[in-house]
């Protein structure tokens, strides 16, 4: 009975050890732009909002007002930025009245629509053609990248709040995620 | 002598008892059963390791046999049954075909298990990559980025990322105390101000520790680390989460070294290259019918074009890539293949056929006898 045994734990123990493996490896590749740390975007899901989107891996969602469609932390080097999502019937009023009321929420004093779209960025997405801007005060450290984004009978407010320095960081993914945002049906 | 070969002859009948093959085979249906069902709580991954991955399976207090052993042991009850003498008969060829072919398909599913591995390979268009990151584990990247052509990886893996474990190795020129391994946490803005052992990241901060979810693909790992024995003002304590958008970055005598926690990476013999990634969505909705993307595999400089799609997977050099899913950006679209590596893909195939090939011989044999008896009952 005790040889049983013994083969029994032998055995067990042989076929373990066939399962490790050396935990620390090293080797060199040629030298690469930048470490890839790009965030991911993930697939979209189908959200109960009637909108789906592709959240990046890194952005973590939050909770906002009962205003918002969706709130999200967003990481950047030096801090976090808040990011909303708003859902308004019609076109919420004018891009010149929404963006003189985000230029004031930063101090700054108000434009007329053509200075506006002159700084007005053009993007296609899967709601279609929407606007992004950027708005930024230097004094306060502080700025918005907001995008317009027209759905049908609706239109969408993207608006994510940061400093200057997070907005440049993290704008492309910005940009990602508001051409992600699509009607689910 | 005599005593061993009686011991060893021992040892044999016990092994080669069919009746152990019928309690295995009984408590190997009920783990499946088991583990089909935890999966709802447990999530898909968990649940295969506590059930069929493990040696031992706990149920409460209780160790049992995990899918692991219990397959072992159907493995050796298997094999031993070739020491029965009275098999080796024209006979009786047919079932030891059908053994061989079942002991096939066992030792397949054990090269599975311990060797296979998969991931998935991100590509954007025009971009190309030689690594697949795993689904499951994490690594630690310790890039020594200081030669001017070259980057020097020093690569510990999850294993390793135990607390209070001491990460050292030749190519550093300090050490790494893992003080917390996070399986999920969010980074939240530090609210009290930041010691001054705090350095990196942690000094605008913390790391929140969360309930890991069910899959691990959708947590977000994160790791607090002290530096030590630098000799430099780089001594302290870090922290690095999944996807840190800024990676930490370290000058210690001379050397500057890149710090980022990711997802395993395994490097291929080739390269992939995607020249375009197709989508067609069924009308009216955002639901992809189908998926496509245009690749150039590319291996010793040359060049072959080749695409993959929904249930036409590219197989190269043992790994399967598989069209799994994409991402959608502003001026280029990314797909997502999912790519398996899997030593025994073969076996389930090949021991089909011979198990087959056993029955058929088997039932070939037993035929005539069938048949007669049945003649005889007719005639009585």
């Amino acid at each position: 009975m005790a040889i049983k045994i013994i083969i029994s734990i032998l055995i067990l123990g042989f076929l373990q050890s066939c399962g490790q493996e050396n935990h620390i490896r090293t080797y060199q590749l040629d030298k690469t732009k930048a470490p890839d740390t790009k965030p991911r975007v993930e697939v979209p899901v189908i959200q109960s909002t009637g909108f789906s989107w592709a959240k990046p891996e890194n952005w973590i969602s939050s909770s906002g007002s009962s205003m918002r469609l969706a709130s999200f932390n967003v990481p950047y080097s030096n801090g976090i930025g808040d990011l909303s999502v708003i859902q308004l019937g019609g076109t919420g009023g004018s891009i010149e009245a929404n963006v003189n009321r985000w230029r004031r929420q930063l101090n700054l004093d108000s434009q007329s629509l053509s200075e506006i779209e002159k700084e007005m960025v053009d993007y296609k997405g899967g709601l279609g053609d929407y606007k992004i801007i950027q708005i930024i005060n230097g004094d306060l450290d502080a700025a918005f990248l907001c995008a317009i984004l027209p759905a049908g009978e609706q239109t969408l407010f993207v608006k994510l709040s940061a400093n200057p320095i997070g907005i440049k960081e993290v704008k492309s993914t910005f940009i990602s995620f508001c051409s992600s945002l699509r009607i689910s049906i | 002598m005599n005593l061993q070969l009686m011991h060893a002859k021992g040892i044999i009948n016990f092994l080669k008892q069919p009746k152990i093959f019928v309690f295995a085979m009984a408590w190997m249906m009920m783990l499946v059963l088991l583990g089909t069902l935890a999966q709802k709580d447990l999530g898909l991954y968990a649940a295969q390791n506590k059930y069929f991955s493990a040696w031992v399976t706990w149920f409460w207090f209780f160790p049992m046999p995990g899918g692991r052993l219990t397959l072992i042991v159907i493995l050796i009850n298997l094999s031993f049954f070739f020491f029965n003498k009275s098999i080796w008969r024209i006979k009786k060829l047919g079932i030891v075909i059908l053994h061989m072919g079942g002991i096939l398909l066992l030792v397949g599913g054990g090269l599975t298990a311990m060797f296979s591995s998969e991931g998935n390979m991100v590509i954007e268009e025009g971009a190309q990559s030689n690594h697949v990151e795993d689904y499951h584990f994490m690594e630690l990247a310790i890039i020594n980025t200081s030669a001017s052509n070259f980057d020097e990886f020093t690569i510990f893996d999850q294993a390793l990322l135990k607390r209070n474990q001491i990460l050292k190795h030749a190519n550093l020129n300090f050490e790494i105390e893992i003080l917390n391994y996070l399986d999920n946490c969010e980074p939240a803005k530090r609210t009290s101000p930041a010691g001054i052992q705090h350095k990196g990241m942690l000094k605008n901060f913390i790391l929140n520790e969360l309930r890991p979810e069910k899959e691990d693909n959708w947590n977000r790992p994160g790791l607090i680390y002290k530096i030590s024995n630098s000799g430099s003002s780089a001594d302290g304590m870090y922290g690095i989460f999944l996807g840190q958008p800024v990676s930490q970055t370290l000058s210690i005598n001379g050397k500057d070294y890149t710090l980022i926690l990711r997802r395993k990476r395994t490097y291929l013999p080739f390269s992939i290259e995607l020249l375009d990634f197709k989508k067609t969505l069924h009308p009216g909705t955002d639901i992809p019918k189908s998926y496509s993307s245009d690749i150039n595999l590319i291996e010793n400089g040359v060049v072959r074009k080749i695409l993959i799609q929904m249930n036409e997977p590219l197989r190269h050099k043992g790994y399967t890539f598989f069209q799994s899913s994409f991402i959608e950006g502003p001026d280029s679209e990314t797909t997502v293949l999912a790519v398996v590596k899997n030593y025994g893909r073969l076996f389930p195939y090949i021991s089909s056929i011979i198990m087959c090939i056993g029955l058929l011989f088997h039932l070939s044999q037993k035929l005539p006898d069938l048949f007669r008896k049945s003649r005889e009952k007719i005639a009585a």
